[in-house]
């Protein structure tokens, strides 16, 4: 437990080490950008930091000195001892604040950051005649996005309606209250990385690959959805039915069930009601996400709106809008009143 | 009640060390007859609840024998552990219910290690595991509330339930883990009441966890105390004077009494 909280506490130190004195050393040295993209390099540089990092943090300890990774990371009880002095005498007070005085001026660096681009009479002009043209929707295409947000409710529905059996059953070997054998943990943990992996890839990103796999179109979009889904689902189930009651499937185990009986009388009673809130909430964000999938070949209103878009045309981009917004609203509160009602 | 001397149970140098190290149990050895109300006493931590699910296999023993009918049953395995459970019911201090469902189907669920797991999912049980599921809610006093969803009733009344779904097993031992240590004091004898007649009407062999001495005294035939995993006493209710008291529960104990 401890030497677990002093590793905590050392890599910490030695990450944030590094990364302030690559700062100042980017900043002072001002290097060119190829000397920026010499990788192996820079990787040397940085890992060399680290490992000084670990030995300041080390000597700092030794030294009886509280480090911003002993702060945080130190036991309650290992912090009897701590630095009683004025706020602004403590180490970690000025380590902070020089770690977020450096990230905010490299985050204005990397963001371009500029008042003179936001007040140029130019730029603004133009994003005014955007939001004329918006404001004025063209509602001759209106039919036509009825059409399509159809399209894309539908996309929204099947990916939510398909992953709910496959989530449903993956999430009872993703429970780690169920799969206690070391054969079962392995399944488990296997399955929850495959599945961390496949939610870490945004669904836009999956759109592509199945738009290529499958066409462009409302199908690709739906499986990439569903796929999304897939992932987030079992892993908001298997989370329900880790905090599950152990009485009941004491209960049941005790009258003689089978391993499926108990998970049927024993687990599923309790987590129905969560798991339908967390479809319903699933299909929720599906309907939006659906709205933005054509953007990258995955059908639906998407695909009208980068077609107008492209073309400039705001006030057909303003009608789409318009109805992509009406549409969310209901889908939104439609899913906060359903979810209430299952409370 | 006839004296009976046919063993039921025969436990031998009982062993359950747990996987953090701490051993629950050492070399607990003792006989259970057939019909008795056997009661097993002792502290918070004394290895009660670990005795008695190593009996039904709740938890794995790591060392020693359990005899049920003469068969060692401390080490078998898939459904053979299955078949230990049906003939040995269980009741809990939380009672165990599944809360949203009916109290029928609550005592319905004691046939689950009869039906095959196809029909269990369907809940398809047959006429005869309703009528008896009904007798038996019958025999605990509360066949009215049959529909009624188990957590809308009582402490007391789930008590019941639990001991309606441990009968539809058709059990020939009941472990009742402190069945009265989360009721009021009047509900507790009612549900003390309801155990005896099992005991006596049905012939049920009862192994019992118990904190209260006095009920102890009052429905007990024979008492086992347990301190740190091991056996300090064994023998009539009566015979458990002061000094057995302190040397159970440690000096100092007084003895509260429900009334």
């Amino acid at each position: 437990m401890t030497t677990k909280y002093v590793f905590k506490r050392t890599i910490f130190d030695s990450i944030s080490f590094a990364y302030i004195v690559s700062i100042l050393l980017v900043a002072i040295l001002t290097p060119s950008e190829d000397s920026m993209l010499a990788m192996d390099r820079n990787f040397a540089i940085f890992g060399a930091l680290l490992v000084a990092g670990i030995g300041v943090s080390l000597a700092l300890g030794r030294m009886g000195a509280v480090t911003l990774g002993h702060t945080i990371f130190a036991p309650a009880h290992k912090k009897n001892h701590e630095d009683t002095r004025n706020t602004f005498l403590r180490l970690t007070t000025w380590h902070l604040l020089l770690t977020l005085a450096l990230t905010i001026v490299v985050g204005v660096n990397q963001t371009k950051f500029s008042i003179y681009e936001l007040t140029d009479p130019d730029g603004f002009a133009g994003a005014v005649r955007l939001f004329k043209g918006l404001s004025n929707p063209n509602f001759a295409i209106f039919p036509m996005a009825v059409v399509k947000i159809i399209e894309t409710f539908f996309i929204a529905f099947m990916a939510t309606l398909l992953a709910i059996p496959v989530a449903f059953v993956v999430s009872f070997f993703c429970a780690k209250n169920i799969m206690r054998s070391p054969g079962a943990f392995a399944i488990y943990a296997s399955l929850r990385t495959l599945l961390n992996i496949t939610r870490s890839v945004e669904s836009l990103i999956w759109a592509i690959i199945f738009s290529v796999w499958v066409g462009i179109g409302p199908f690709a979009g739906m499986l990439a959805l569903w796929l999304h889904s897939v992932a987030s689902l079992t892993k908001h189930f298997s989370e329900i039915t880790e905090a599950v009651n152990e009485g009941p499937i004491e209960g049941i185990r005790a009258t003689g069930a089978g391993f499926l009986q108990t998970i049927w009388y024993a687990i599923v009673p309790q987590v129905v009601l969560p798991f339908v809130a967390f479809t319903i909430d699933r299909w929720d964000i599906n309907v939006r996400m659906a709205t933005v999938i054509g953007l990258v070949g995955g059908g639906g209103i998407g695909t009208m709106l980068i077609k107008y878009q492209g073309q400039a045309l705001w006030p057909e981009v303003g009608c789409i809008i318009v109805v992509i917004a009406v549409v969310v609203w209901l889908m939104d509160t439609a899913s906060a009143h359903l979810r209430e009602a299952l409370k | 009640m006839t004296e009976n001397t046919e063993t039921i149970l025969s436990i031998k140098d009982l062993e359950k060390t747990y996987p953090n190290g701490v051993r629950a149990l050492k070399k607990v050895s003792f006989e259970v007859k057939k019909g008795e109300f056997l009661v097993i006493i002792g502290l918070s931590g004394s290895g009660k609840s670990t005795l008695l699910r190593c009996l039904n296999r709740l938890h794995d023993p790591t060392g020693g024998e359990v005899l049920f009918e003469g068969k060692d049953i401390a080490k078998v395995q898939g459904e053979e552990i299955r078949n230990v459970r049906k003939h040995m019911a269980m009741i809990f201090q939380h009672f165990n219910l599944i809360p949203r469902h009916s109290v029928i189907s609550n005592v319905l669920m004691g046939r689950l290690g009869y039906v095959s797991t196809i029909k269990a999912l369907f809940g398809k049980f047959s006429d005869k595991d309703r009528s008896e599921a009904k007798r038996y809610l019958d025999l605990v006093g509360i066949g009215a509330k049959a529909h009624i969803r188990a957590d809308q009733l009582s402490g007391g009344q789930q008590q019941r339930v639990a001991i309606a779904r441990a009968l539809t097993q058709e059990p020939k031992i009941l472990l009742a883990d402190e069945p009265v240590a989360s009721l009021d004091p009047a509900t507790c004898h009612t549900v003390m009441d309801y155990l005896q007649k099992v005991n006596r009407e049905l012939g049920i062999t009862i192994i019992c966890n118990l904190h209260f001495l006095s009920l102890v005294r009052q429905y007990a035939t024979r008492v086992i105390a347990l301190k740190d995993g091991e056996i300090v006493y064994e023998g009539s209710p009566k015979e458990i004077d002061n000094a057995w008291f302190e040397k159970i529960y440690g000096a100092g104990a007084k003895e509260v009494h429900v009334n």
